[in-house]
């Protein structure tokens, strides 16, 4: 119980001092029982507003302080610090939000005063009964789980591991790399995307302190920042790693050989049922693709399997079962990527009815020298040259319809095609660019673009209603913004910038990781501004695409501070636990187990006592968000910080 | 394979514009690739206030290569050659000087020029001048000339044949 209590009002320059009559409120603040000093100040979460509080805690001997001022959720955490430094446990402190919740909602300064003085009232009635609380620790596994072996991944678990830290990388295809491997060069520099990214993977496989786990998937996930349990099922590749050479003798002798859609070339290309994605796969091992393979399909394969007869190195084996592993970390970063959106959903743009409608990723394939065509550019029906060949931006993007925000790498990557198509068609080349803006914002972006507007490129301000299909060709009506016409292109190729979606599984992994999506479907982030790489899950962390579009770059640079945040605390033996968790009434509780139900975070379980059961609380795991109390149908579930002694004179004292 | 205005039939005159884009870098200005449309030269067009010129318009019209229904129209003869759209294009692109070359065009492929024009030329020629040196009427309404302002003299050609032969040659060898 405190009787002497400490009673401090902020003006908050004039966010709340313009609304709520400072004066009246701390006189009368003064007559409520047990508040012994009332002071204001100008910016209370200032140096001279925080001595003001220790120094008046030291004088008056205060026991309790009440700070009327702006949401707990901005500067809570800073006056329990400054409370404690004062002498008082930081626990014995309530806030009073007088601004989000009084002066930013109000314009009325007579009715907005009377609201705040309730605020305060009830503050003060429940500080009287605040109890000091103490915080624990919880020991750090100084292991992380990055998931997802493209660019983010790649970048935030070299980072991770160069702190000292063991890195397990997850991912789920047969090889990292990501959507970066199949770039043929990066915009704006051009450098040639896999000899950039070779490195980094090789430096990934030899890394002393990364476990790589391809051909894996997280399926499930327990525990709290600091302790988590990870379930990894790998999948059964059907080839002992230990044994492959990668010599790729199998996938030559494969009776499928170039009879299925290759999802690395986006379907332009062909491989077999036992392959590698790319040559320069990382780890460089052969897997057999379980949905097609003849013998574990069918059960038969011709005479025999003839990558079995190849394999010198006697490496597959059709024994192999999928496999479950349990790994222990203290941090998750999360880079699981994107999906292209199927542009068929805009049939108006033919992508299912001419394959001469091919996407930018495709296009890419098309483009790169280790693509299905060797570099070769062709139109996919005939396998002629194109003599045209027209681009169409915002597939999907910038559209109610479908997606509502800006792919962030269409313009980009459409100019970059430019320079590229005519290093290898000639500059004559007809190359049409039907955009809506051209987005060039990144470092060099805007140079890059203007080098292109100079390399005889048809812009076109408008996006194409349709793409039909005339004879040979294809044909595109665009009415130009810029001339006020309408046009008509005569094309061999076209080439559309799908929107940029979040990944097929993402909702089903919000699940897994207990973390939350935007809107917009990609993972959301604790802060659009100020926490961009945090998820309100402790320990959770997201990089890349999985948040929103980005380009490498910004993929790098969030990678990068992933890894630093996760650093951060890998770098601690030990974390504080939160102190404002549930606890038990053993003599209040029958064991009906409602709470376990409603507890999202595993940590509530029922102990058999004799032929009684009761609940028991984890405190590791509990993160106090308060829903087994409200659930509890006898009132044996409480919380500290808010017990229901604590809430109900609050609540009395305030309406 | 070919890009068609729907409205007109048009199709992209790329010889004329090349030729158009030739005379820019000649000049030093920037190829009319470059405008991006943010329209700063209409802005500030004074032709524009009065005569509805659209300068950004004419440039985005050379990128597509219409050069005939330009060299076709009056508005092109509007141009007060201000050279404020070239002084303050972020480009560098310069539409005055794309306005001087769809004139000469206009010019040379015996279109009829606008009748102020004409007049102009044959004041030039036979005087040296767009139109003689004329006196002012003061607010008081009293007639001064240019000697009473003490503004110096304004000097013509003295060998009238020789400044014609002069200005033909530069007409035919263009600019």
């Amino acid at each position: 119980m405190s009787n002497k209590i400490g009673f401090f009002v902020c003006h908050c320059g004039i966010n709340i001092s313009s609304t709520v009559d400072i004066k009246e409120l701390m006189e009368y603040a003064k007559t409520l029982d047990g508040v012994v000093i009332s002071k204001d100040y100008k910016y209370m979460c200032s140096d001279v507003g925080a001595n003001l509080i220790k120094d008046s805690i030291k004088k008056h001997n205060l026991d309790s302080v009440v700070i009327a001022c702006c949401s707990p959720r901005m500067h809570e955490h800073t006056f329990r610090g400054v409370v404690e430094a004062g002498g008082v446990n930081a626990f014995n402190l309530e806030i009073a939000n007088i601004r989000e919740q009084c002066s930013w909602a109000h314009e009325n300064k007579n009715l907005a005063t009377e609201k705040a003085k309730a605020l305060v009232r009830g503050a003060v009635a429940k500080a009287k009964l605040l109890e000091s609380l103490e915080t624990s620790k919880i020991k750090v596994t100084p292991k992380a789980l990055v998931i997802g072996g493209g660019i983010a991944g790649i970048q935030a678990a070299l980072d991770i591991a160069e702190e000292g830290h063991k890195v397990y990388l997850v991912e789920k295809s047969p090889s990292i790399g990501g959507r970066m491997a199949q770039l043929d060069k990066t915009f704006p520099t051009l450098d040639c995307s896999s000899c950039i990214l070779t490195p980094k993977m090789m430096e990934v496989a030899n890394h002393p302190n990364i476990e790589l786990l391809s051909y894996s998937e997280v399926i499930g996930i327990e525990g709290s920042i600091g302790n988590y349990n990870v379930k990894v099922k790998k999948k059964a590749r059907f080839v002992d790693m230990d044994k492959c050479t990668g010599c790729g003798d199998c996938m030559v002798a494969c009776r499928l050989k170039d009879r299925i859609s290759s999802e690395f070339d986006e379907g332009i290309g062909k491989r077999s049922a036992i392959y590698m994605p790319f040559p320069q796969a990382v780890p460089l091992k052969c897997t057999i693709d379980a949905e097609n393979c003849l013998l574990l399909t069918r059960g038969k394969c011709g005479t025999g399997p003839l990558c079995v007869e190849a394999c010198d190195a006697d490496a597959i084996d059709f024994k192999q079962k999928d496999e479950e592993v349990e790994l222990n970390v203290g941090v998750i970063v999360v880079a699981t990527g994107y999906d292209l959106l199927d542009p068929t959903s805009l049939h108006e743009y033919g992508y299912s009815r001419s394959d001469d409608v091919i996407t930018t990723l495709e296009m890419e394939r098309l483009i790169s020298s280790s693509g299905p065509t060797t570099g070769e550019i062709i139109r996919p029906s005939n396998g002629e040259k194109p003599k045209s060949i027209t681009y169409v931006l915002c597939v999907g993007s910038r559209d109610e319809t479908e997606c509502t925000w800006c792919c962030r790498i269409g313009c980009m990557s459409a100019l970059k095609h430019v320079y590229l198509l005519k290093e290898k068609l000639g500059e004559d080349i007809e190359i049409n660019i039907c955009y809506t803006d051209i987005r060039s914002f990144g470092k060099g972006y805007e140079e890059f673009y203007r080098k292109i507007r100079g390399m005889k490129t048809n812009f076109f301000r408008g996006r194409p209603s349709e793409v039909r299909k005339s004879g040979d060709h294809l044909t595109i009506d665009i009415f130009d913004t810029t001339t006020n016409k309408l046009f008509e292109i005569k094309t061999d190729l076209v080439v559309l910038a799908p929107a940029l979606v979040s990944r097929a599984d993402a909702t089903d992994f919000t699940r897994i990781l207990r973390i939350s999506q935007s809107i917009d479907g990609f993972f959301l982030e604790a802060h659009p501004k100020l926490r961009p790489i945090d998820t309100f899950t402790g320990g959770v962390f997201i990089a890349g695409c999985c948040q929103s579009p980005k380009d490498i770059q910004d993929s790098v640079a969030q990678a990068s501070g992933a890894a630093a945040r996760a650093a951060n605390i890998l770098s601690k033996k030990e974390l504080e636990a939160e102190p404002l968790i549930s606890y038990v009434d053993e003599d209040l509780c029958s064991g009906c187990s409602t709470c376990l139900s409603v507890c999202a975070y595993n940590a509530i379980e029922l102990v058999k006592d004799g032929d009684k059961s009761q609940a028991k609380v984890n405190e590791a795991l509990c993160m106090g968000c308060g829903l087994c109390v409200v659930t509890c149908p006898s009132g044996a579930m409480q919380q500290h910080g808010y017990k229901d002694k604590q809430l109900r004179p609050m609540i009395e004292e305030t309406v | 394979m070919g890009i068609v205005d729907l409205t007109s039939m048009g199709e992209s005159q790329v010889k004329l514009r090349n030729e158009i884009n030739e005379r820019l870098s000649r000049l030093q200005d920037e190829i009319s690739d470059y405008c991006y449309q943010c329209a700063k030269c209409t802005s500030g067009c004074e032709a524009h206030k009065l005569l509805e010129l659209e300068p950004h318009k004419i440039v985005a019209l050379l990128k597509r290569g219409l050069i005939d229904e330009m060299i076709n129209s009056d508005v092109i003869w509007t141009c007060m050659s201000c050279f404020k759209c070239r002084e303050r294009c972020p480009q560098k692109v310069a539409p005055v000087e794309i306005l001087f070359a769809l004139k000469n065009m206009a010019v040379a492929s015996g279109k009829q020029i606008p009748g102020n024009y004409t007049a102009m030329l044959q004041s030039v020629l036979s005087i040296g001048l767009i139109q003689d040196v004329k006196s002012i009427t003061t607010r008081d309404n009293k007639t001064k000339s240019r000697s009473d302002l003490d503004l110096p003299e304004i000097s013509k050609p003295t060998d009238s044949t020789k400044f014609q032969m002069i200005l033909s040659k530069l007409a035919v060898e263009k600019v």
